[in-house]
């Protein structure tokens, strides 16, 4: 299995000095390509930093993060937003789709970053958009659409562009326990299709769906397991 | 790519349809009032001095300040005069006085011009049979006159009264004289007329023949002049017209000699219209001032309002440089629009005030260009801090924003 991520005694440590937190404490972390790993831990467990870590939304105050064996810890703003669009789709929480966008326009944003032509962009979206059943709703702006569908779109954005990770941050917080399904068996059939699959969370239940589980609390990974109640 | 953001900047701006109009309204009007002013400013200075009236002809007119000098001019020196200026039609006098036609046992009223043949080339005279005045007239004091159609129809009962002669009256004095050539009729005419209730009528004979008339002593009366020449050659002309002046009448560093071209406004004039102009122009441009901060508000506001939507962007891979160039398209899309409604206004305004009160609608198509690219330049500047603000949101933070 090759090495997708690999985090190497990385530290994040927010106020330096007397008052200081040690976010992430020194971590260790390797996830291999085609991998499905649910990172769970409590709220103030330094889950959020590793994922923003992971996400090349921050960089570590100490140690190094190889994604793809590039080295990505001590990046400019504009080769972190380069990694991000090439490398990581994201899905958050909050949808985080834009109002005034329809779900079609919101799927081809990351293109456009890219630098993706108007005819393969708009070919790419639709695919994405129909991967994840709402081929029918493309035109539609994230108020006319329910939550569940909100995330199957910003899961459409997610996947447009063919990153190799996809990195879900709570997908499933904002949801109704009937939408948690549709999305979990959405997320795991991106799985199944080869993608990279890293879920942060703090309910286990969710954790529970993935193959691989990493508990995360006080800034350290406290146990690395293969689920073997995993189920596809 | 670029067209991209600007899709993105006018999808925002329709998204906020009212608030956008708001913002806008700020450079409407800035760039309205300051049309507006600048083309009547030009309408003013192009009524002023009549370069749309009469195309190609134009006047000069000259006098001896009577506080400097109490010297008239003779008709040699006149002579002397037009033969030293090059690129004139020639100078006349212009004498005026009230008179009368004597027809049989009636009169009518008339204003008795003196002139030369160089009055003829103003543009106001056009022949219809006949003559105009010409030189040996004037040099020998000929006694004939010009007069106008009207005149003609209403003094003989038909208009081709060449070779027939007229008595001109004037403080008594009559004389008999013979009428050369029939003109149209124009304005001065017809506002002449206008003035009395009986008809009345201007009639043109040489100034020498009219000197004899009133028994005038021309040096002792005759203080000014018009230069009549070719607006092509005025500046030309008007560079030599002193030195000339002040050579044949003796009055050289006297500073007696007053010049003014156009319609009795002179140099002077035209400065204080240019200054007037400025100065409103540029209490018109702080209002564009101000509209360009109201857009720099918004977009201030605005940016903190999507703040989110700049880390949703960021984090799907927005450069620096695209953030910035989205609101930079966004605001000089706002002010660039602005400006075009704001333009058309202005062209209305000016326009309509221009008609009212009878000013030449002048639109100088590089003002329009100008006034354009100054509307997208505001936008590009205060559209500049509020830019780098959303560009320089950590996406961290602007994700967590609710």
């Amino acid at each position: 299995m090759k090495k997708l991520v690999e985090i190497r005694d990385v530290s994040k440590i927010y106020n330096p000095g007397v008052n200081e937190v040690k976010a992430l404490n020194h971590v260790n972390l390797i996830i291999g390509e085609g991998e499905f790993v649910a990172i769970i831990g409590q709220s103030g467990s330094g889950k959020s930093t590793l994922m923003n870590m992971l996400g090349c939304l921050d960089t570590p105050t100490s140690g190094k993060y190889f994604l793809h064996g590039q080295d990505v810890s001590h990046m400019t703003d504009d080769e972190q937003s380069d990694v991000r669009n090439r490398e990581i789709g994201f899905i958050f929480q909050g949808f985080n789709l834009i109002p005034s966008l329809t779900a079609l326009e919101n799927v081809e944003l990351p293109l456009i970053y890219r630098g993706v032509g108007k005819k393969e962009r708009a070919k790419l979206s639709m695919d994405a958009l129909h991967h994840v059943g709402l081929g029918n709703r493309m035109t539609h702006r994230p108020n006319e659409m329910s939550g569940g569908q909100q995330q199957r779109v910003a899961i459409a954005r997610a996947i447009a562009q063919a990153p190799p990770i996809l990195l879900a941050d709570e997908p499933t917080g904002n949801l109704d326990s009937g939408s948690s399904k549709e999305i979990i068996s959405i997320i795991k059939k991106l799985y199944k299709e080869g993608r990279t699959v890293i879920i942060i969370t703090h309910d286990p239940g969710i954790a529970a769906q993935a193959k691989r589980i990493i508990t995360i609390s006080d800034g350290q990974i406290v146990s690395d397991i293969m689920n073997k109640d995993y189920k596809d | 790519m670029y067209l991209e953001y600007v899709k993105s900047a006018i999808s925002s701006i329709k998204s906020n349809k009212g608030r956008s109009f708001l913002t806008m309204l700020g450079i409407i009007i800035g760039i309205a009032a300051v049309l507006t002013v600048l083309i009547i400013g030009d309408g003013m200075k192009a009524t002023v001095n009549g370069e749309m009236d009469s195309i190609g002809a134009t006047t000069i007119s000259v006098t001896l300040d009577d506080t400097k000098t109490d010297k008239g001019f003779t008709k040699e020196q006149l002579d002397l005069i037009e033969n030293n200026i090059s690129d004139i039609d020639g100078v006349s006098p212009g004498l005026q006085f009230g008179g009368q036609l004597m027809m049989g046992d009636k009169a009518f009223d008339a204003m008795v011009n003196g002139e030369t043949p160089a009055s003829g080339m103003s543009g106001q005279v056009e022949m219809i049979h006949g003559r105009f005045l010409i030189k040996s007239d004037v040099d020998e004091a000929k006694k004939v006159v010009v007069i106008s159609q009207t005149a003609a129809t209403k003094l003989f009962g038909y208009e081709n009264v060449v070779g027939n002669f007229l008595e001109v009256s004037a403080y008594g004095a009559t004389d008999e004289y013979v009428v050369v050539g029939v003109r149209k009729d124009n304005t001065l005419d017809t506002a002449y007329a206008s003035f009395f209730e009986e008809p009345s009528f201007i009639v043109t004979m040489p100034y020498t023949s009219m000197l004899d008339l009133y028994m005038i002593d021309m040096e002792s009366y005759v203080h000014g002049f018009t230069i009549y020449t070719d607006s092509e050659y005025k500046d030309q002309v008007l560079s030599k017209t002193r030195s000339v002046v002040e050579n044949v009448m003796g009055l050289r560093g006297e500073n007696a000699v007053k010049i003014s071209s156009g319609y009795g406004f002179d140099e002077t004039t035209n400065t204080i219209l240019n200054i007037i102009t400025s100065v409103v122009a540029i209490i018109a441009a702080i209002s564009l001032l101000v509209g360009g901060i109201g857009v720099m508000n918004i977009m201030t506001v605005s940016v903190t309002e999507r703040t989110r939507e700049i880390g949703i962007r960021k984090s799907l891979g927005a450069r620096t440089s695209s953030i910035l160039t989205q609101f930079l398209a966004e605001a000089s899309i706002l002010t660039f629009t602005g400006g075009l409604i704001g333009l058309l206004l202005g062209l209305a305004i000016s326009y309509l005030i221009c008609r009212i009160i009878d000013f030449a609608f002048i639109v100088n198509p590089v003002l329009v260009v100008i006034v354009v690219l100054i509307s997208t330049a505001i936008g590009l500047f205060f559209g500049i801090y509020p830019a780098k603000r959303a560009a320089a949101l950590d996406p961290i933070e602007a994700l967590r924003t609710e």
